[in-house]
């Protein structure tokens, strides 16, 4: 797995060797290289649980790898603690993000070098002048007072990257910047990052998504249960099959999906529905066996729609028919039992589940009221017996019912997510960004099994902003911008023709 | 134990440990450790705390606080007393009322938590102070003495060294276990502490849960309130003043996660017996009594520095011997 010689051969900034680092019952990292260079964008690639992580924690010393080698600059080096990394001049923008909201954008540039006057009084006035000039090679557009809780998220991510470089970055790690902005806004990271390669700084692209990787990267190198799939390898020598095999291992598959039956009679109307006055008032038509996909960007009104059809926002005009009734649903609950429509929200972690609690419980939260016996209690076969086929039917890979639902993949969380709402009989599904952060394998696996749902006489809504994920799944598309729907159209699946039309009325 | 929601099993075992060495080294160091009368008087502390722990655990697992459990406690013991004192109620009558007045403190904390949004720390903290108010201004400190025979020789019973109250903390625990773990309501209750947004997206009455868990709180502070009158044979407005600790250190000790979601009830009483053994153990070896708050301090602060890092680890570590049994939920 030797690299192509690049034409400038610029200087290797980094280089990581033979790094092995055991966790108690297993070894997370074994013998794995890394070789950054100054001026380059290196992709980190590999399925959820190979080891990015962690391999991103040894750099940035929250661990000490057990073996291997760290040079920076030619030198043997060791990171004792984060500390020691920053000062060494490598940053990390973590996929989380480590601001604190109530301060300012110029505060969290400047956290832990408030600059003050004497007495240690904050001198406010510094630390917007200090701050001014990152913000603005970040091209922040955003006054340095203020705070970053009103920030969006591409916001705030510049928000860290302008922090990394005031610390004098030489070296930036950048944990799945794209997840969570939209398209226009990740165009414009990758100007900033192109910029930043420009400014000789060596930079670590981590992402799920090869599209991004071919666009913006130089080499990279992909890690697969914790091994070296492939090291420094130059991107433009590859294609994105032999990048999907070197993730899994062995060539993509994606399987045609198989004919679904024709969508049936409507199951879920609404007419000009309104939450705000200033909504124009959003109509839509969900069919029973369908796929309806509703593709928007982030902030463009998407969820919104979802929490006002499962009650939890309140309408303020339109209405709302389900199975033809017209109706009103008030809160989750009578969503659920008198409508049987299930929500999986978007961020499992924060909405969907309860993580230190068992597979059991978040599969069958949604049904103990039907369970209770006389005297309220629940019987543990019974409740078994009743979460047990809608987990077999989405295939949840877990060691137990007992076992917390935090320590499975994100894959089987969100089968979890879905499962809960399949034990509790839900018809009608909105499904909002299913498969955020989650790796190709099982994305693969998500889709076949929405589809499958929906051949079995499930009627969905699938609020996505992964244009490739909806155009596949779809059987029509709604196009959603600033809280209206701006178009309606059946989908032909051909990605390049759909993904146009899609664009264009968006523009 | 894998059936106890929230147990975490290797605090557990690690806590009965260290409990039967205590009981080991103190019989070895006291032998009055072993005498029927200490046992009993320790059992009879052990019954009253317990209750005031699971008390504070009910409201932990629901990610919140209750301080006021004490000055529940108290007022409840001082109403009951007062009723049967002041005004001849009878004994039954008097009890309920004031296990009922427990229920509406914990009502009350539950309703103002849920519908103002403050903090409970902050709002059970005022509402500890109004409870012992009421109770301030009614006894002006005064005790009432002379309740009933009957009750307070139900606080001296025994069987051999068995504090026939104990029998009442019992089936509450169990009764408290059950509910939280198999009961509809209960598991509610968890779910809301796990992850309320969660648990309210999936239709959960979180209102009800809040409200719910504050009640037992109450109900559970007014059972030991009246069961530390029975044992003092007086309205003592003192009761429940020293709560607070143990109400704490009980839970946590014992392995509740202090952002909800976890009930550890065996942990919670398995902690208990431990206080209770450093309790007794300072009187045994006749540690000089002003230093005993100190001492008590100290050692749960160590406990819980131990049970909560070291002891998880330790135990994790020696259960992880055995392989794991693999149950594939797809065969």
């Amino acid at each position: 797995m030797s690299a192509e010689p690049n034409p400038h051969t610029p200087e290797v900034r980094l280089e990581v060797s033979g790094i092995r680092k055991q966790f108690p019952g297993v070894v997370a990292l074994d013998d794995v290289s890394l070789r950054l260079r100054a001026g380059e964008i290196h992709a980190l690639l590999g399925e959820n649980g190979a080891g990015k992580s962690t391999l991103i924690k040894i750099l940035t010393g929250v661990y000490q790898a057990d073996e291997g080698e760290i040079r920076l600059d030619g030198a043997p080096v060791r990171f004792a603690s984060p500390r020691s990394a920053l000062a060494a001049g490598i940053s990390v923008v973590h996929q989380e993000r480590n601001l604190i909201p109530q301060f300012t954008v110029a505060e969290n540039i400047l956290l832990e070098r408030i600059p003050t006057r004497g007495l240690q009084l904050v001198d406010n006035a510094a630390i917007n002048r200090l701050a001014k000039p990152w913000i603005e090679m970040v091209g922040l557009d955003a006054a340095p007072a203020t705070p970053v809780a009103e920030l969006s998220v591409a916001q705030m991510q510049l928000v860290e990257i302008a922090k990394a470089l005031s610390l004098q970055a030489r070296i930036l790690l950048m944990d799945e910047p794209t997840a969570a902005i939209t398209p226009h806004e990740v165009g414009y990271l990758f100007r900033i990052l192109g910029d930043l390669r420009r400014r000789n700084v060596a930079l670590v692209f981590v992402s799920h998504k090869l599209e991004e990787v071919f666009e913006l990267c130089d080499r990279v190198t992909v890690l697969r249960d914790g091994r070296n799939a492939s090291s420094d390898v130059v991107v433009a020598t590859l294609d994105r099959d032999q990048l999907v095999t070197y993730m899994i291992g062995r060539a993509e598959v994606i399987a045609e999906l198989p004919p679904k039956p024709e969508p049936g009679e409507p199951v879920l109307e609404v007419r000009g529905l309104t939450t705000d006055p200033r909504d124009s008032g959003i109509s839509l038509l969900l069919r029973k066996g369908e796929v309806l996909g509703l593709y928007g960007l982030v902030g463009a009104g998407r969820s919104r729609l979802a929490k006002t059809l499962v009650g939890e926002i309140k309408i303020t005009g339109g209405e709302v028919r389900v199975r033809g009734v017209k109706t009103r649903i008030n809160g989750f609950r009578e969503a659920l039992e008198r409508h049987r429509i299930g929500y999986v929200s978007e961020d499992r972690k924060q909405e969907g589940l309860i993580l230190l609690h068992s597979v059991r419980a978040n599969t069958s939260i949604t049904i103990w009221r039907r369970l209770r016996m006389i005297g309220q209690w629940i019987r543990r076969a019974a409740e078994d017996a009743a979460i047990l086929p809608s987990l077999r039917q989405l295939d949840v890979k877990a060691h137990s019912l007992s076992q917390p639902v935090g320590t499975l993949s994100g894959g089987n969380q969100q089968k979890v997510s879905i499962a809960k709402w399949l034990a509790a009989k839900a018809e009608i599904l909105i499904i909002d960004e299913p498969t955020v952060g989650i790796d190709i394998k099982t994305k693969n696996a998500l889709h076949e099994l929405i589809w499958d749902l929906a051949a079995n006489g499930k009627s969905i809504l699938l609020i996505s902003s992964d244009m490739p994920e909806v155009i596949r799944l779809s059987d029509r598309i709604l196009v959603m911008r600033n809280h209206a729907i701006v178009g309606d159209l059946p989908n032909t699946h051909q990605y390049d023709a759909m993904s146009e039309a899609i664009m264009a009325q968006l523009s | 134990m894998q059936r106890l929601r929230g147990v975490v099993p290797g605090l557990a075992v690690g806590l009965l440990v260290i409990d039967l060495v205590g009981m080991l080294v103190l019989s070895v160091v006291t032998p009055s450790f072993l005498s029927t009368y200490n046992l009993f008087v320790t059992g009879r502390d052990l019954s009253i705390l317990l209750l005031v722990a699971l008390a504070q655990m009910v409201v932990l697992s629901l990610g919140q606080m209750n301080l006021s459990i004490g000055s529940i406690g108290g007022l409840v013991a001082i109403i009951e007393s007062g009723l049967m004192v002041r005004y001849g109620v009878p004994v039954p009558v008097a009890l309920a009322a004031g296990l009922v007045l427990g229920i509406a403190c914990g009502v009350i904390n539950g309703v103002l938590v849920y519908w103002t949004k403050i903090n409970s720390f902050v709002l059970t903290l005022a509402t500890s102070y109004i409870f012992a108010g009421i109770n301030l201004g009614i006894t002006h400190a005064t005790p009432f003495y002379h309740i009933p025979g009957e009750i307070s020789s139900f606080g001296q019973a025994r069987v051999g060294a068995f504090p026939v109250m104990a029998a009442v903390t019992i089936v509450l625990t169990v009764g408290l276990a059950f509910f939280l773990y198999q009961v509809v309501l209960g598991r509610q209750l968890l779910a809301v502490g796990g992850n309320q947004l969660a648990a309210r997206l999936s239709g959960l009455p979180v209102r009800r849960a809040v409200v719910t868990a504050h009640a037992i709180s109450g109900f559970l502070a007014a059972v030991a309130g009246t069961m530390l009158m029975a044992q003092l044979g007086q309205g003592q407005p003192t009761i429940g003043a020293t709560w607070v600790l143990p109400s704490f250190a009980g839970p946590i000790i014992g392995g509740a996660a202090l952002s909800g979601g976890s009930a550890p009830v065996i942990g919670t009483v398995l902690a208990m017996v431990l206080i209770s053994l450093i309790d007794d153990g300072l009187v045994l070896v006749n540690a000089d009594p002003f230093w005993v708050q100190f001492l008590i301090g100290a050692l749960i602060l160590g406990a819980v520095v131990l049970g909560r890092t070291r002891l998880t680890e330790i135990m994790a570590f020696v259960l992880r011997a055995r392989p794991p049994v693999r149950e594939e939920l797809t065969r």
